[in-house]
């Protein structure tokens, strides 16, 4: 029985780390040929992950603040 | 002979932009959206924090309501454009056709298919299985505007087609070049950018209500924040890519730049100055009065210090021999037509990219008919047609200032809301917050303003100096387009009603803090998420 | 054969498959709106109706204006200019394609009876005028619409939509058009309802076989006496895609049954329709929805090939300008445009295809649960 879960998750990772590398190639390629022949459609992609990274950065920020300002409270 | 009736086209017209500028109501909140909810639901998947995931739900709410019309009301251009405008279609649809045909296959599906699993699917999925499909669903909406964009380029900018005199018509030849054109890719970016604006104002806005009236504070103090991080981004990648089909304007769309900024004559480089606000009189061809920045138009449409623009008088002169020879082309293209003799064709290959200037002449030829036009009357025509090709001044001149001015306010609020937010004052100041409020639906108002001058500026053309609009309509009487129009009118009415009273509702009901009205809002999303289509 | 030809009929192909499968789902849920009325008495009945085909009904949907968008890239001229003549048609189907979701959306969101009697009655009209209307516009093509080009590709109507589209043969094929979608309703809401419900479906559903049968025979033995259109000459199947030259054409007094003297193996077609149309009142009768169902399939796959066979390589003909009638031969787009199009859609329809049973797979029983623990999410 065990074994046989055992196998399972192998196969299950060696799926996963296959579908990753696909991702990545597609992923290279896309860059690639996009850059190439369209760097608007590029810098829409690269900006589009830029401002919801750093839109999400502000949140954790606003988070970390927050917990800054609990901790200050509670030591005085 | 027979000839369009020119009343239908211009209800054609009214009936066209009405239907698109309704339409484009509801898209640009679509397309931040859903890349807002996307960055929320990250926060949520990588710290674990519960309120991010409350936050990723009430604003999906909001999206849900905002989402059915939207696609519901985007079927209507795709109809209108076999119903209304069929010599547009069999002259440009080879090509045309096929971005719009890709739209539905690649993103209208994903989109429509994954929202219902982004709405129902959170105690279904896995967090980054959940978290994939949203952001399926912001890809897949803007693809959609993609394709949508890289189609409308083809009418500004036809690439990847080229006339062909045996089938009458525009035929595709390239898709890599209209995937790939210029035009495509800024109008992609610069509108997708437009809608990330509009987003970050509406949620932006309705937190500064919470924050004003002290509720839900914690959602609405990341809202905002995040919000305003969004668009201050935007608005500044907006303006780049404003700039960049400007730029574009001055290179393939000369008469669009010149009635953008007014410019009845050439510039004289480098002192030409900017026109701040103007009274441009199309008849009399002068601006009645102009405040304006001295040399900063050369610099800001040329990108250089010594290249003129070319002004609309100028235009309207070096239009005299095209049209001339377009009318060459058009009577060798028709004798070809009934001859398919070699020597005809030749001669009307020699001329054919003035095709489209032959054309237009056919409002000011006798009976209509630019393939007889008697020797003597040639020079008349020709002087009649030249003012012909030029967009209509004033609406292309002001539709670009309110953009302008308004894309300038919203860089300005966002770069405030932006510190204040970051430093924890947005409370210390309800002047802000006020005024965020109420500017929710001005990046729309831009938006449609944006379409006014791109599309009023493409006049008199639907496939830019290639099909004239007067030609492109169908033609018949005048009571079908009375039909229609006031099908639209009631139907759209009653769209527009309960759209903003369902918003209005669900903005002022909040987030859900206690679980009561969860199972009414809950019902009323899935009403709107059946309703794609 | 050439390329060019060969993609020109598989894209006529693809037109006669997306025609027979908007008959077929679009149809159906259309019957259930036209019968909303009389298999549901009672608001409970209604609602339980609407909810039958809830599930499905926008999906259908989203495949038909997938349909439209494939046919203005492969059929530019045919599309712009019978979306023309048929303004009025299509401006009606596109408002109750605007209309329906609102109307089940809102229908069962008052509990008013006036407010729930005028959406019954909305789902009446945006059921029964477009499936009317859609077979009428056959009926129209069938015997010609008066349209002609000019010589840049205008085309231009020579007749106003209201002196044909309403005729007696039109309105016999539009009557069919809806006998047959009130027949596949029928079917649809026996599959998944019990009585009363079942029981008066049963019956609307058969009649509406027996009748389409009836009207697909007359209309079989009228049409041998319609004027139709025959190709005279055609200087070459893969010639450039242009109404204005190419081809001639003539009208003569039964040569929509040409093509059936020429090939008779063709008229296997029609009674393939028949004995589905038959078949399926039959089965229904016999308690047997699903099988029934399939049959419904047939019946509209045997009818609209039925019509494409008579009238092929017709795709619109024009009774003032024969010549200039749009065919299979001169309606397309160009080869570049049509392999485009093509490849797009071999790559997506499979991804489609997958994606949407993964979601369907992800939300099974969603509907059942829901409907046990409150009826919130329903119509």
């Amino acid at each position: 029985m065990t074994l046989i879960a055992t196998e399972e998750l192998r196969s299950m990772k060696i799926f996963r780390l296959a579908g990753l590398a696909l991702a990545l190639v597609v992923a290279l390629l896309f860059a690639v040929f996009v850059g190439d022949q369209g760097p608007w459609y590029f810098a829409w992609v690269i900006g589009t992950v830029m401002i919801v990274l750093i839109s999400g950065a502000g949140a954790v920020l606003l988070d970390a603040q927050e917990d800054g300002v609990a901790n200050t409270e509670k030591l005085s | 002979m027979d000839f369009i009736n020119p009343q239908v086209v211009d209800l054609s017209r009214l009936q066209f932009a009405l239907t698109a500028l309704y339409h484009f109501m509801f898209v640009p909140l679509t397309l931040g959206l859903t890349f807002m909810l996307a960055a929320m639901e990250t926060v949520y998947v990588v710290t674990g924090r519960k309120i991010y995931r409350d936050m990723a739900q009430f604003w999906g709410k909001l999206f849900g309501i905002n989402f059915a019309i939207g696609v519901a009301t985007g079927l209507t251009m795709e109809f209108e454009f076999g119903t209304n405008w069929s010599m547009y279609s069999h002259f440009f649809g080879d090509m045309f056709g096929t971005p719009l045909a890709i739209e539905g296959l690649m993103a209208f599906f994903m989109e429509s298919t994954f929202v219902g699993l982004m709405f129902f699917g959170w105690d279904r999925l896995s967090k980054p299985g959940h978290l994939a499909i949203t952001y399926l669903v912001a890809l897949g909406s803007n693809l959609s505007a993609l394709w949508i964009l890289i189609a409308n380029a083809g009418m500004n900018v036809p690439e990847g087609a080229h006339f062909d005199a045996d089938t009458m018509r525009m035929q595709f030849d390239s898709f890599v070049h209209v995937v790939f054109s210029q035009d495509a890719q800024a109008k992609f970016v610069h509108t997708s950018v437009a809608g990330y604006v509009a987003a970050s104002m509406f949620v932006m806005g309705i937190s500064a209500f919470y924050l004003l009236r002290g509720q839900h504070r914690e959602l609405a103090a990341r809202s905002f924040r995040m919000a305003a991080l969004f668009g201050i981004i935007s608005s500044v990648a907006v303006i780049t890519l404003g700039d960049v089909l400007g730029r574009m304007d001055y290179e393939k769309q000369p008469t669009k730049i010149a009635a953008i900024e007014g410019l009845w004559h050439t510039t004289k480089p480098p002192y030409e100055p900017w026109i701040l606000a103007a009274l441009p009189d199309d008849e009399k061809q002068v601006n009645h009065f102009e405040i304006n920045i001295p040399y900063v138009l050369t610099p800001l449409i040329t990108h250089s210090f010594n290249q003129p623009v070319i002004g609309m008088y100028e235009l309207e002169e070096q239009a005299g021999p095209r049209i001339r020879s377009g009318i060459i082309a058009l009577t060798a293209l028709r004798r070809y037509g009934e001859t398919h003799d070699k020597a005809d064709l030749n001669l009307f290959n020699a001329h054919q990219d003035d095709m489209g200037f032959g054309f237009l002449a056919t409002r000011h030829a006798p009976n209509q008919d630019v393939t007889n036009i008697p020797a003597d009357q040639l020079d008349a025509v020709v002087k009649q047609t030249q003012p012909d090709i030029l967009p209509n001044v004033f609406v292309t001149f002001w539709s670009f200032r309110f953009m302008v001015f308004l894309g300038g306010y919203f860089f300005a609020i966002f770069a405030v809301a932006a510190l204040l937010s970051l430093k924890n004052r947005l409370e210390a100041n309800p002047w802000l917050l006020k005024a965020t409020m109420w500017s929710i639906p001005l990046p729309i108002l831009a938006t449609e303003f944006g379409w006014i001058t791109a599309e009023a500026g493409r006049q008199p053309w639907t496939v830019f100096n290639k099909l004239p609009t007067f030609l492109s309509a169908s033609g018949h009487s005048t009571g079908y387009m009375v039909f229609s129009l006031a099908g639209f009118a009631l139907l759209y009415s009653v769209f527009i009603a309960a759209e903003l009273y369902l918003m209005f509702r669900f903005a002022r009901l909040g987030p859900e803090e206690h679980g009561t009205h969860h199972d009414e809002t809950d019902a009323l999303l899935s009403h709107f998420h059946g309703s794609h289509a | 054969m050439e390329t060019y030809a060969l993609l020109k009929l598989i894209w006529t192909g693809i037109l006669g498959v997306l025609f027979i499968g908007l008959g077929t789902m679009v149809g159906m849920d259309m019957g259930v709106g036209t019968l909303l009325r009389f298999v549901g008495r009672n608001d409970g009945e209604r609602r339980t109706a609407l909810n039958i085909i809830g599930p499905h009904w926008d999906g259908n949907q989203v495949w038909f204006i997938l349909g439209g968008g494939a046919i203005f890239a492969a059929f530019p001229t045919l599309y712009g200019t019978s979306f023309s003549v048929f303004y009025v048609v299509m401006i009606l189907l596109l408002f109750s394609m605007i209309l329906r979701p609102v109307a089940f959306e809102y229908r069962s969101k008052a509990d008013s009876r006036h407010w729930r009697a005028s959406w019954d009655v909305t789902f009446l009209i945006s059921g029964f005028v477009p499936m009317f209307v859609y077979g009428a516009a056959f009926g129209n093509i069938l015997e010609g619409v008066g349209y002609h080009f000019t010589w840049t590709g205008q085309y231009v109507q020579d007749e106003s939509f209201l002196s044909y589209l309403i005729n007696p043969f039109a309105i016999l094929c539009g009557l069919m058009s809806v006998a047959l979608s009130v027949q596949q309703g029928g079917a649809m809401l026996m599959l998944r309802s019990e009585n009363p419900i079942y029981g008066r479906a049963r019956a609307y559903g058969s009649l509406g076989g027996f009748v389409a049968a009836a009207l697909f025979v007359i209309g079989g033995f009228w049409i041998a006496h319609v004027p139709g259109f025959v190709l005279t000459s055609l200087s070459d199947p893969a010639m450039p895609a242009n109404p204005l030259h190419g081809q001639t054409a003539a009208i003569r007094p039964g040569a929509w049954l040409g093509n059936y003297y020429a090939h008779p193996v063709l008229w296997l077609l029609p009674v393939l329709g028949t004995v589905c149309m038959v078949g399926e009142a039959l089965l229904l009768r016999a308690n047997r929805p699903a099988l029934g169902w399939w049959l419904g399939v047939g019946a509209w796959a045997g009818t609209i090939t039925t019509v494409g066979a008579a009238m092929f390589p017709f795709l619109m003909p024009s009774t003032t300008a024969p010549d200039q009638s749009i065919t299979v031969w001169n309606g397309t787009g160009s080869l570049y445009g049509l392999s485009c199009m093509l490849v797009v859609a071999v790559i997506f329809v499979p991804i489609i295809l997958s994606y949407t049973s993964w979601c369907y797979h992800v939300m099974r029983g969603r509907v059942r649960v829901q409907d046990v623990m409150n009826d919130s999410h329903s119509y």
